[in-house]
């Protein structure tokens, strides 16, 4: 059992403040084992705040990210799956999956990860699962209105990975789950 | 010369030793065969060692406790003796005889406890006798053990209610009687040692004082737990005798430690009832006594006693406890003109602790204390001392702990009046407890007078104050508190939008005093307010009937270009556009047409002239495309002139892989999925085929300089686009298109100049994939992908 | 005890006992070779009576020309050894002249014998009663028989006893206040008082009180004066300051004290003294001296 955290788009301090205090007792350090970050921090504080939940930290630049040297795009093997991470305004249309959907096929990943539209979506195709964590803060976005803070919390074990989302709607802490399996690991079909 | 004292006094000391345990040897012997005449003798000897006037107070201590602990020995012999048969009184007479009266003394006083224990006299009368024999030992250090003795032995033997040894109605006063004599003489003796040897080792001296005053301190120790002492025994007798003492004896260490003892040792509610008489103590010790550190002892023990429960608040207001303090503070200050600043501050911030527990709602009284501390503070000029500082940081803070909420603080008048009188650096630390408080209680700012009063206190921050030097600041503490300022904007926040209005205008007032370094960090925090409240006005109905002032979201994206303008003089090019493109958006959604194109003129015109780092062209190229693709405000003519210049933009790149990429993103410009009119296909094909002649294009500039080709993966890219509008329907998208570049991209993978590259090869892998998934749909999907030969 | 003229064996054993030996109080003198004997104690005008008895050794005869037993009160001045001044003398006569070859008793009686003055032991003079029976014999010389006893006087309380206060001083150096609560004192009494200081400008290291027994012998160009320091009594350690008084309790039962003696038959005085020493840091002395009448104070009957 593999945790990821994958969260992003927290634009402090620009868009917010802080993360909620409701997911920040939530997220204790030593029970992570890796973080995967869509970008726009975007200071160094939440950088290192981050750090202190997990010292795997992969984080792919933003826009907004105070630290320009952030890798556009940045691809990690966990287990038996490959998973990529890209803020996504580089993908054009934003947000749209079929566009995203080449990004993966090029990175070759069976898990991509990206955000900028502060949208949760978790979406499975042939090619594999393209997942958008929202923003953690619930930071304004021009692509989406009403944004609730959100973040993903992926269970990878051997072929299958349980994605937890977690919203928070009203003060209260809502969890949903997907489950994803994959067949093989040389052929990549998905289910 | 010092050394060798210290080295002499350990050989005293060791001799004094030895003489006690050689006598007290003996004196076991005497005790063993109940030789009551040897007891006395061998004990009159040991006790002698205790005469010597060669060792330090520490040093004699060590041999008093030795002697300490063999007269418990005797103690017991002589209980022993007393079942035994031997008179009580007989022998209190015959310790007496002994000649010197050292020994006497402390052998009076344990025989002393046994007669006490015995019954057979009021322990008052015993009591008395011995604390008045005592007087003959004048020496102020054998003295003070001497009468230290007194009190160990005498302490569970006092007639105090209750105990054993309670006598008549006056029993108590008897017990305190005693105590308040041993305490007085011990205090006498005390303070004497000030004055003997010479001035210069007064620093010695003082030193030895310090390690005594527990001895005297202990006394009233002793009172603070007599039982029989009720309320009125210690107003009417008990502190007046000890004031009396302390303030007689003129002698400022021990005034001080006295002080502090009488506060710490009896309970807050007989100090309370007392204020008065303490109080009117202060002014009458000596001017060289700290009695700033006394008072706000004091406050604070108040403080604390007003904290734990809040049923003996109604006491504090019916002794008047503030105004009485406040008074005594003034006082103070006034009679100690040379005060330094720290001690004004420190009372003031003491008091004001004082006021916050105990009078929690009165937000007068606070500002009163604000006040009061400005009006002292007044004419010193900045503070410079820097615990003074920190006791005025204490100060300012005390309330943003208390209320939780900095709103409350706001309403105190003279708050931002004690900022003045901090230096800019401190102000800055203020400023930025002030906004950590409202983090921390999430507290959030609703009205601009509220805002205006905020930002006049963190205007540490906000803008260069007088007299800053630049090169002082530290950039990543910089950073820090900038960031700080920006989440407070965030915290600004009210429902209605005319109110939300007002509060962006105070804000941006003030940030726009920061100057180039301030703003690149407080301006998107404000953007972001404002596109936040174009959202909401955005949802409402349009009011028809709206007057002139009302806001709009026109007004506010005037101020929005008017605001990030300013970032000009930073200047902050790539920041500027985001913003710009940020707002283009949010003036699309209103369906402010000529607001849009205005913002995307200026996005482009920065593009144009202020950005030419190649790396940020393609970020920001992204961006226009990305924003320009959801735009749907704009007419045919608006959007072909930005079109155009976008895809001009992409295609003159530095990198040919960028000027690939952002041409063939470009291909979306003209196909909006959600718009039928939105659909070009011929101008997609255009883009495509642009795109494809810039990889060809770069793929010899590659052979050329390397001698091998470079990637085929921008050919994969495009492919995948072709497949993108192909399954979209784009008619000019066909089988053919896709097969044609099929086999280019093959035929380049098959090159033997080509260097193998994985990723392309699996990036072409999973592509095909794809086209066997597609065709594997079935349905129209498949039989689209079905005539791709794959 | 034989006391021998010459060096001979003694020829009787001569024993004096006292009628109410058993149950009259003893107590201890010292003799002058050291040894210390319980003797009896009387009053004055007490009976001393006995019985003197004698018995000659081994069948030997005692030839005399009479016995007799004197009661001797006796005055040595130490500078005029041997030489005693009888200022009491009473004689009883118990036998005529004839021999004694078996043990004979000899009752004896004196009756309110007046002996004003105590048995004392001084410096320089030693007053002491003594039952001397005599056996006269002519060539041979007498044979002589001592026995000691005491004699110690009561006096009821006084009944004026004022305290002794006084102020003494150095002109702007010290000034103290001493009081003891009595001018009289009985040989187990107490000693209570303060010393209470009004200018302290000297720096004192401490205060001891002495009692001081002064005995003069002689008269007029021949007195001879000697002081002893029987007591020396810590009162204070320490320097005191001005306004502190301290207190004063000497118990005069642990010394060694004798009855104020005025004028003992015009030959001897034993007076006493309180002597109030204040020693400073340079170990320089100031001293006050305060006569005081010690007196033997009537007992309780027991």
């Amino acid at each position: 059992m593999v945790l990821v955290l994958a969260l992003g788009d927290l634009h402090v301090p620009h868009r917010a403040p802080d993360l909620p205090a409701k997911f920040k007792s939530m997220l204790v350090p030593g029970k992570i084992q890796h973080i995967i970050c869509t970008g726009n921090l975007c200071i160094k504080e939440v950088h290192d705040y981050l750090k202190t939940l997990c010292p795997d930290l992969h984080i792919a630049r933003g826009e907004y990210d105070e630290e320009t040297r952030y890798p556009e795009t940045k691809t990690l093997t966990i287990g038996q799956f490959k998973l990529g991470v890209c803020h996504g305004h580089q993908v054009i249309p934003w947000g749209d999956l079929d566009s995203l959907a080449m990004l993966q096929r090029q990175l070759d990943v069976d898990i991509l990860v990206t955000g900028h539209t502060h949208q949760f979506t978790a979406y499975k195709h042939e090619g594999g699962v393209v997942i958008n964590p929202g923003s953690a803060t619930g930071a304004y976005s021009s692509i989406t209105y009403d944004v609730n803070p959100s973040f993903v919390l992926m269970d990878i074990d051997a072929l299958r990975v349980v994605v937890y989302v977690y919203e928070l709607i009203d003060g209260e802490v809502k969890v949903d789950k997907i489950d994803f399996k994959k067949t093989t690991t040389a052929s990549h079909s998905a289910h | 010369m010092i050394s060798d004292g210290v080295e002499d006094e350990e050989k005293w000391l060791a001799a004094g030793i030895a003489g006690l345990q050689q006598n007290a040897f003996y004196m076991h012997r005497a005790l063993d065969s109940n030789n009551l005449r040897d007891a006395l003798k061998y004990s009159a000897q040991m006790l002698s060692e205790l005469r010597t006037s060669r060792l330090s107070p520490h040093k004699y201590y060590e041999l008093y406790m030795r002697a300490f602990d063999e007269l418990r020995k005797l103690e017991m012999f002589f209980k022993e003796e007393t079942r035994r048969g031997c008179s009580i009184i007989d022998l209190y007479e015959l310790v007496q005889h002994a000649g010197n009266i050292l020994p006497r003394l402390y052998l009076l006083c344990t025989v002393g406890s046994v007669y006490i224990k015995s019954k057979e006299a009021p322990a008052k009368d015993v009591l008395k006798d011995l604390v008045e024999m005592c007087r003959g030992i004048q020496h102020p250090v054998r003295g003070l053990f001497l009468r230290s003795y007194l009190a160990q032995v005498s302490r569970d033997k006092l007639p105090d209610i209750g105990s054993e040894y309670e006598g008549d109605a006056d029993t108590v006063m008897d017990a305190v009687e005693f105590v308040l004599q041993n305490f007085t003489e011990m205090n006498k003796l005390w303070v004497r040692m000030q004055h003997q040897g010479p001035a210069r080792e007064k620093e010695k001296r003082e030193k030895e004082r310090n390690e005594l005053r527990d001895l005297v301190g202990k006394n009233l120790h002793v009172l603070g737990q007599v039982e029989g002492i009720d309320l009125d025994l210690y107003k009417d007798t008990v502190l007046p005798r000890v004031l009396e003492q302390v303030v007689n004896c003129k002698d400022e260490i021990a005034q001080f430690y006295l002080m502090d003892c009488i506060i710490q040792v009896f309970p807050d509610e007989y100090h309370l009832q007392t204020l008065d008489v303490l109080l009117s103590a202060c002014p009458q010790l000596q001017p060289s006594v700290d009695i700033k550190t006394v008072l706000s002892q004091l406050m604070e023990r108040l403080s604390n006693y007003a904290a734990s429960s809040a049923e003996v608040l109604p006491e504090f207001l019916q002794v008047e406890a503030f105004s009485k303090l406040s008074n005594a503070i003034g006082k103070v200050i006034e009679a100690q003109v040379d005060m330094p600043t720290i001690g004004v501050v420190t009372l003031y911030s003491s008091l004001l602790t004082f006021t916050l527990h105990v009078h929690p709602d009165r937000l007068d009284y606070a500002d009163q204390v604000l006040g009061a501390c400005v009006k002292k503070l007044s004419g010193k000029g900045k503070i410079v001392d820097s615990k003074a500082t920190k006791q005025i940081v204490a100060l300012l803070s005390a309330p943003l702990e208390k209320y939780n909420d900095i709103v409350t603080a706001l309403k105190l008048s003279n708050y931002p009046r004690v900022l003045e009188y901090l230096d800019n650096e401190t102000n800055k630390v203020m400023a930025t407890v002030i906004i950590q408080s409202v983090m921390k209680n999430k507290t959030c700012i609703s009205t601009d007078d509220k805002v205006e009063a905020l930002f006049e206190l963190v205007k540490g921050l906000i803008k260069d104050l007088d007299g800053t030097l630049d090169d002082e600041i530290d950039e990543d503490d910089f950073k820090e508190e900038q960031n700080s300022v920006a989440r407070l904007i965030q915290m600004l926040y009210n429902d209605d939008p005319e109110e939300m209005f007002k509060i962006i205008g105070i804000v941006r007032k003030h940030i726009l005093t920061g100057g180039p370094k301030r703003l690149p960090f407080t301006v998107p925090a404000l953007v972001f307010s404002c596109l936040k409240l174009v959202r909401q006005l955005q949802g409402q109905e349009e009011n028809p009937f709206g007057d002139e002032t009302s806001t709009t979201p026109k007004k506010i994206f005037q101020l929005l270009n008017q605001t990030i303008e300013a970032l000009l003089i930073v200047p902050a090019p790539e920041l500027s556009l985001r913003l710009y493109l940020q707002c283009a958006e949010a003036a699309n959604d209103c369906d402010l047409e000529p607001v849009a194109y205005e913002f995307f003129t200026q996005a482009y015109i920065l593009y144009e002239e202020e950005i030419s780092d190649s790396k940020a062209q393609v970020t920001a190229i992204h961006l226009i495309i990305g924003t320009l693709q959801r735009m749907h405000v704009f007419g045919i003519e608006n959007r072909d002139t930005l079109t155009h210049k976008a895809t001009g933009y992409s295609a003159k790149l530095l990198k040919k892989p960028d000027q690939c990429r952002a041409v063939y993103a470009c291909s979306h410009l003209f196909w909006v999925d959600d718009q039928e009119n939105m659909k070009d296909g011929e101008r997609v094909l255009l883009c495509l085929k642009r795109a494809l002649r810039i990889a060809n294009a770069a793929q010899q500039m590659a052979n050329a300089a390397r001698g091998s080709t470079g990637s085929v993966t921008l050919f994969v890219e495009i492919l995948n686009k072709y497949l993108y509008f192909f399954e979209k329907g784009n008619p000019q998208i066909t089988v053919s298109t896709i097969q044609g570049l099929l086999e280019l991209i093959t035929t380049e993978m098959q090159s033997d100049s080509t260097s193998p590259d994985p990723s392309a090869d699996a990036f072409l892998a999973s592509t095909m994939r794809y086209i066997q998934f597609q065709k594997q749909k079935g349905g129209a999907v498949g039989e689209k992908y079905e005539a791709i030969k794959a | 005890m034989n006391y021998l003229i010459g060096a001979f064996k003694p020829s009787c054993n001569i024993s004096i006992t006292f009628s109410d030996g058993k149950s009259r109080k003893q107590v201890p003198i010292k003799k002058e070779n050291g040894h210390t004997v319980m003797v009896p104690l009387f009053q004055s005008q007490e009976n001393i009576a006995g019985k003197i008895s004698i018995e000659p050794i081994q069948g030997k005869k005692v030839d005399h020309n009479g016995v007799k037993v004197e009661l001797l009160g006796q005055i040595e001045m130490y500078f005029d050894r041997g030489n005693f001044y009888d200022f009491t003398s009473l004689v009883r006569e118990l036998d005529v002249p004839g021999d004694i070859y078996e043990k004979k008793s000899y009752p004896f009686e004196f009756s309110t014998v007046e002996m004003p003055y105590e048995t004392y032991n001084g410096a320089n003079v030693r007053l002491r009663y003594v039952l001397k029976v005599t056996i006269s014999r002519g060539y041979a010389g007498s044979i002589v028989e001592y026995q000691d006893f005491v004699v110690r006087n009561y006096s009821p309380l006084p009944s004026i006893n004022n305290s002794i206060k006084m102020e003494v001083g150095i002109e702007d150096c010290l000034h103290i206040e001493f009081e003891y609560n009595k001018s009289k004192y009985h040989l187990k009494d107490v000693i209570i008082g303060k010393i209470y200081f009004l200018l302290v400008r000297i720096k004192l290291k401490n205060m001891d009180l002495e009692i001081r027994r002064r005995e003069s012998t002689g008269s007029g160009a021949n007195t001879h004066v000697e002081t002893e320091t029987l007591a020396k009594f810590e009162l204070m350690d320490g320097a005191p300051v001005r306004g502190e008084s301290i207190p004063i309790r000497l118990f005069l039962s642990p010394y060694e004290l004798t009855p104020t003696y005025r004028n003992i038959n015009n030959k001897f005085s034993v007076k006493y003294y309180l002597n109030l020493v204040l020693v400073d840091e340079e170990d320089r002395r100031y001293f006050k001296q305060q006569e005081i009448t010690i007196y033997r104070l009537q007992e309780e009957t027991s």
